[in-house]
Parts: C-alpha cells; sequence; structure tokens
C-alpha cells in the first residue's frame, strides 16, 4: 500500500469510527471538512489526486463503520463534474439511479441525471422530492427535476457502475464488521457449558462465512485495481464492476443468514449494531444492479465475445502494463 | 482487518508472448484429444503431448538448469499452468512430478536423486505419483502402516497405498512410509522415492465411477529399496508431506477443472441465448473472474515468501464448490435436446459423475473449513 493511501485510510479510520453512530445532520458536516469530495480530483487542479484504489480503500471504511452519508456520491460526483467542464457547486451532489432515486436526496443541494450520453445538474429546491427509505432505514428519495438544469454536457460514464464500485467497497467494509461481530459473540457467548465457537458445526458456518468475505474483499479490490489500469469498456461500465458486485451480492446472499443465525435473538434487536451492517447489506444488494441485472450484463458481453473468447479477453486485462496493487 | 488483502500478480518477462507460446503448443494437439480428455485436465493423461511441453521447456520451469529446468519464476509458471488447464490441455502424466515431486526432491533430496529424477521429470519423460493414502490412513493421514525396515542392504518395504491416481502411467511414487516400527502417528514417519518396476511392487487398477482407470492401489511385498532413496530426514516425513500439500492448494487447478464447460456452453448457446442462460454465463463469468483474482494472489504471495496457509485452504473450498457448481447449474438451465451430439453433451455427462472427486483431492470442504476455523482461532 502506498504511504499517501495509508495515511488517507488512518484519517478515515480515525473519523468515521467517531462518525459510526453519528447520523447524516451531524456527520455530514464533519466529512465535508475533511475531503473527501477531492479525492479524485487531480493534485493540479488542487485535489488530492487519488485513484480508484483509494476510493476503494476509503469507501471500505465508509461500509466497516456503516457511515450515514453517501460518500460515494460525495466522491465520485466532484470528478464526474469535472471531466465535464462544471464547476462542482458548494454541498453534497448526489447520483441519481436511472428511475430517479437518489440516497440522502433531501439532504444534497444538487443532484446529476446522465440519460442517452447527457449529463444534467440539477438542483434539489427546484425539483420535487417525494422521500422514502432504503430497508436500512436511509433516506432514498424519488428526485423529479423542476426548472431547468444548472448545467448540461456530454457524458458517457455510467451512473449505475459508479454506484456499483461504491456499493463493492461499502459491502465489502460491512460485511467485514459483521464477520468481526459475529466472531467475537460466538467466542464469548457459552452456551451448554462453551463458547459457541467451540462447536464444530459453528466452527464451519464461520469458517463458510470468512470464505465468502474473502471473495467480495478480494474481488473488490482486483475491480479497483483493474479501473486504475485503464480498463474501462466503452460505456463506461467495466467488465471488473459487473463480475465484482455481482460476487458481492452472491457473498451476501450467503453470509446474511449465517450472521444472524449464530447471533440468535440478540442479534435480531434493533439495539444491538449487527442490523446497522446487515440491513444495509441487503439495501445495497438491491442497489445499483441487483443479481439479474449484472448476470444479463455479463451474460451478454461474454456471449458476444465467443466460449474461446473469453480466456483471452480476462488474462489481456489483467496482464496490461503496470502493477495491479 | 483484512480477510483477503490482494496481492499484486507481476510475473517477469513477457507474458503475452508466454501465454502465446503455450497456446500454440496446444493448437498443435488439440485436436487428438475428446470431450471427455479436456475435463479434469489434470488428471488425463497424454504422455507425448507432456513430452511435448518438456521439449518446449515448459515444464521443470523454476528448477536450477542444472536439473534441466528453465531457472524461471513461480509466477510465469502459474501463467503457463493456467493456460494449460483453460484450454483443456491433459496434463495428468506430469503434473504430480512438476508440481509437488520435483519441487520437494529440489527442497529435501539428495544430490544422487535430484540428477537421477530431476531432468526426466523436465523432459517430460519420468513421471511421480502420489503415495500418501492407505486403506486406514484417508483424511486422518497419520495412521500411516506401510513400513520400512532397515536391512544391510537397503529399506525393505512392506504394505499397501491406495487411491494412487495415475500410478499405472508413473515411474516412480514419493511414499510415505513408517520407518520407526514402534512409532506412532506423526512421528517416525518418513519419505521414500520409490521405482514402481522393483521387484514386489504390484500395481492393481480401482475404476472409479466414470467407468476410467486412473485410481489404483500399489502393494509392496519385500521391496528392496535402496538407502539412498531416503527423501530427507528419517523421521521428519510428516512435516516434509506436509509441505507438500502446501504446494497443492491453492494453485488455477483448483477451480478450472471444468473450465472447458463453460467455453462449451458460450459456443452451444449460439448469438441469441435464452435468458436464463445468459444469467448464468455471467454467474459463471463472475465466479471465475474472482476465482482467478483470488488464486493469483496467493500464487503472488507464496512467490514472495509469505506462508499463505489460510488464503490457499479458502481458494480450495471456493473453488472446489465453483468448479463442482457448475456441471450441476449448466444441467439444471439448458434444454438437453438443444445439445444433442455436442461436445458440450458429452463433457457435462462426464463432469457430471466426475467431479466428485473434486473435494477429494487435497483436502474435502470441512477439512479445509476446520483448517480456515483455525485461523481464525476457534479450534
Amino acid at each position: 500500500m502506498s504511504e499517501s493511501r495509508q495515511l488517507l485510510c488512518e484519517m478515515a479510520n480515525g473519523l468515521f469510527s467517531e462518525l459510526a453512530e453519528v447520523g447524516f445532520d451531524n456527520a455530514w458536516p464533519r466529512i465535508e471538512e475533511a475531503g473527501f469530495a477531492s479525492l479524485l480530483i487531480p493534485e493540479e487542479q488542487g485535489g488530492f489526486g487519488g485513484d480508484w484504489g483509494d476510493a476503494y480503500a476509503v469507501l471500505r471504511i465508509a461500509g466497516r463503520y456503516a457511515l450515514s452519508a453517501p460518500l460515494g456520491d460525495a466522491i465520485f460526483a466532484p470528478r464526474l463534474l469535472m471531466e465535464a467542464g462544471i464547476k462542482p457547486p458548494a454541498g453534497l451532489i448526489g447520483l441519481a439511479r436511472a428511475n430517479g432515486k437518489v440516497g440522502y436526496g433531501r439532504h444534497c443541494g444538487c443532484v446529476i441525471l446522465i440519460e442517452d450520453g447527457e449529463l444534467r445538474l440539477v438542483e434539489v429546491a427546484t425539483s420535487e422530492v417525494v422521500e422514502g427509505y432504503s430497508l436500512a432505514g436511509e433516506p432514498f428519495d424519488h428526485i423529479c427535476p423542476g426548472g431547468a438544469p444548472l448545467a448540461s454536457a456530454p457524458c458517457a460514464a455510467n451512473l449505475i457502475a459508479m454506484g456499483a464500485f461504491a456499493l463493492v467497497a461499502q459491502s465489502a467494509g460491512a460485511l467485514d464488521a459483521a464477520f468481526q461481530l459475529t466472531l467475537e459473540h460466538v467466542n464469548t457467548r457459552v452456551q451448554f457449558g462453551k463458547a459457541l465457537g467451540r462447536f464444530q458445526a459453528v466452527q464451519q458456518a464461520m469458517a463458510e462465512f470468512s470464505v465468502e468475505a474473502a471473495a467480495i474483499d478480494a474481488a473488490g479490490q482486483a475491480m479497483a485495481a483493474a479501473l486504475d489500469k485503464g480498463n474501462v469498456l466503452d460505456d463506461g461500465a467495466a467488465f471488473e464492476i459487473a463480475a465484482a458486485k455481482l460476487r458481492a451480492n452472491m457473498a451476501i446472499e450467503k453470509c446474511f443468514p449465517i450472521a444472524h443465525r449464530l447471533h440468535g435473538a440478540i442479534g435480531f434487536t434493533i439495539e444491538y449494531a449487527l442490523n446497522r451492517y446487515t440491513r444495509r447489506l441487503m439495501a445495497w444488494r438491491g442497489d445499483c444492479g441487483n443479481d439479474a441485472y449484472w448476470a444479463g450484463q455479463l451474460g451478454q458481453h461474454v456471449s458476444k465475445l465467443s466460449g474461446g473468447g473469453f480466456w483471452p479477453e480476462i488474462t489481456r486485462r489483467s496482464d496490461a502494463a503496470g502493477s495491479v496493487v | 482487518m483484512q480477510i483477503f488483502p490482494i496481492r499484486a500478480f507481476d510475473p517477469p518477462g513477457d507474458v503475452t508472448r508466454l501465454r502465446e507460446q503455450v497456446r500454440e503448443i496446444i493448437r498443435q494437439h488439440d485436436h487428438r484429444w475428446t470431450p471427455e480428455e479436456r475435463c479434469n485436465p489434470w488428471l488425463k493423461c497424454d504422455a507425448r503431448f507432456s513430452r511435448a511441453l518438456g521439449d518446449a521447456g515448459l515444464l521443470g520451469l523454476t528448477w536450477p538448469r542444472r536439473y534441466g529446468g528453465q531457472g524461471r519464476s513461480v509466477l510465469e509458471r502459474y501463467v503457463v499452468l493456467e493456460e494449460l488447464l483453460a484450454h483443456g490441455a491433459p496434463c495428468g502424466c506430469h503434473w504430480i512430478a512438476d508440481r509437488q515431486t520435483g519441487p520437494l526432491l529440489l527442497r529435501y533430496g539428495n544430490e544422487l536423486l535430484r540428477e537421477k529424477y530431476l531432468p526426466g521429470m523436465a523432459r517430460g519423460e519420468v513421471f511421480a505419483c502420489i503415495g500418501l493414502s492407505e486403506p486406514n490412513a484417508g483424511s486422518d493421514l497419520a495412521s500411516v502402516r506401510s513400513q520400512a525396515r532397515r536391512t544391510p542392504d537397503g529399506w525393505v518395504l512392506n504394505g499397501q497405498k491406495i487411491w494412487t491416481s495415475n500410478a499405472h502411467e508413473c515411474q516412480a511414487m514419493l511414499a510415505l512410509v513408517r520407518t520407526d516400527p514402534a512409532s506412532e502417528r506423526q512421528a517416525g514417519l518418513s519419505q521414500l522415492m520409490i521405482d514402481l518396476d522393483l521387484p514386489g511392487v504390484t500395481i492393481r487398477p480401482i475404476i472409479d465411477m466414470t467407468g476410467e482407470h486412473h485410481f489404483n492401489e500399489v502393494f509392496f511385498d519385500d521391496v528392496l529399496i535402496p538407502f539412498d532413496s531416503l527423501v530427507g530426514t528419517e523421521g521428519e516425513g510428516w512435516k516434509q508431506a506436509m509441505a507438500e500439500l502446501a504446494y497443492e492448494r491453492s494453485g488455477p487447478e483448483r477451480y478450472l477443472s471444468t473450465y472447458m464447460l463453460f467455453v462449451e456452453l458460450v459456443d452451444a448457446i449460439g448469438a441469441d441465448p435464452p435468458e436464463p442462460v445468459v444469467q448464468l454465463i455471467g454467474r459463471l463469468a463472475a465466479e471465475i473472474w474472482t476465482l482467478r483474482q483470488m488464486s493469483m494472489s496467493t500464487a503472488a504471495k507464496l512467490a514472495a515468501g509469505e506462508d499463505p496457509v489460510i488464503e490457499a485452504s479458502i481458494v480450495k473450498d471456493l473453488g472446489n464448490a465453483f468448479e463442482q457448481a457448475m456441471p450441476r447449474l449448466i444441467q439444471a438451465a439448458v434444454d438437453p435436446d438443444l445439445l444433442a451430439g455436442s461436445a458440450l453433451e458429452r463433457m457435462l455427462a462426464h463432469v457430471l459423475v466426475a467431479s466428485p472427486s473434486f473435494s477429494l483431492r487435497g483436502g474435502t470442504p470441512e477439512v479445509l473449513r476446520g483448517i480456515i476455523a483455525k485461523g481464525l482461532g476457534l479450534r
């Protein structure tokens, strides 16, 4: 890990652990102040000059502490606007899903929509906001633009893929947190005269859990590393994002029941921390492309390559010049 | 804590050229291979192909030149292996010698043994098999009972090995045997390199449930073995054999055994496949890509001198589960009438039956998860 990424992670760990149970209103000013919005802005333009690996690392930590703020949008929006030649307005900028939904939309100053290759930056104040919540209890609002956009520009970026990138990173962090919590529980909870973790059946379930947590994290890191090599498809939906999001969804499917099974009723209370991770994981699994969406995208892509074409494609992408991490 | 930190896979040299070299050799031979031979390819034997790889300098790739090797990096070797497997090239003859017997002789063997076996292995002419399991020593390997007695003329071996894959194709076996008759469990075991044409060695086939002959029973009746066939240190066999197992857990063979099914599936369904099959291809692609990242990262850690025991068990557990699930998922999703007469139909029929063996070799899921749980501090 580079020295700058290490410093970045130390800073994020320190701040996000303090904000772990803080609501948006009190958390956001401190996140904004820390300057994450400039993470992907080049140094010569006054930014941090970070890469996708840095973004992955920070978003993973956000997931680890179940941050109550849309950090992915806050990091990606300024970069998108920079590429489109639009000066970012002050305040939180949200990224709209294809259906107009925006995480924490009511708290945003502006929202970015991309449709038919055109990026539009619209003010929330002039839009209709239909408030809603994700199944994790986070604001998930429908933004219907009212007046003319503040700015617009041609844009080839794929917002679903960018959102998926953030969710893979956050899911890896949240799954790690859920895993650590479960490990601690089975090590301390005593039944039948011994810690749950001494039972072989529990050990096997924990091993299964850790294997999936490993897969999601490996896929996420490799996804970020591939983007840093410039492996982006023309439509902005990198093959690696699709594969990593789908694999992440599959890992969540396996681990959600294990975490709760091993916790028993204790893990089912609103008070105990587990649900802060597991509810988010289940919300993220369905957001920015569920299994069917990404399996369809990937399946179409691979079918066009022909059977013998898939292997040369994935080896070419990973052999591309430069070190992976 | 990060459960699976990725390490960069960065082989030296021109990797693209190396891949092309392997693919070109495969193209010269693949017309001879049946669909069944292209599945589970590191078990299937084609001695001619193994010799061709040896001629091209692609076996013993990492071994020193004075033993017939090429002195290249373990990551270049990884590239060669994944190319062979992803193209369904039958590598069963040389696989074990190249993967573990040769490296073990390099690490523990005396000079005589190295000179006797390694050059032939690197040429693709000398093949070796694994002498670990016995009738009462399967997952519980420490129950090994085959016994080598020290006599003035050499070791005299009596006993039996079982489930010995491809022993009938091999010239030698690296066997774990008891050299201290009073010993129990892990103590008193040693490794011997045994020529299978010695008097008193009998190899009998065990036909597996696919109807093929890979498994064997190997009997030893008063087999006289020279003293210098002892590999490493007398009594240290258990430790050496465990090191041997570590060579085999995280390689690309742990998720690519059935890769040719994926290739044939994509080709069989045509340009406008039904949606459930598209979905399945997408899911399989995501898993293959993820497993490849995990396996490469573990190889890079091994190459850097780390000891990724847990990572290797994770790769094998996930990889075996995946390569076993793939034929079942394809059977469930694809209209069998569309496959009539195709290579995929034959591969599927074969692999559905062959796949239970994938999690036998190198540790069952239960054993692997036990290792992982130990790594988590639960045992």
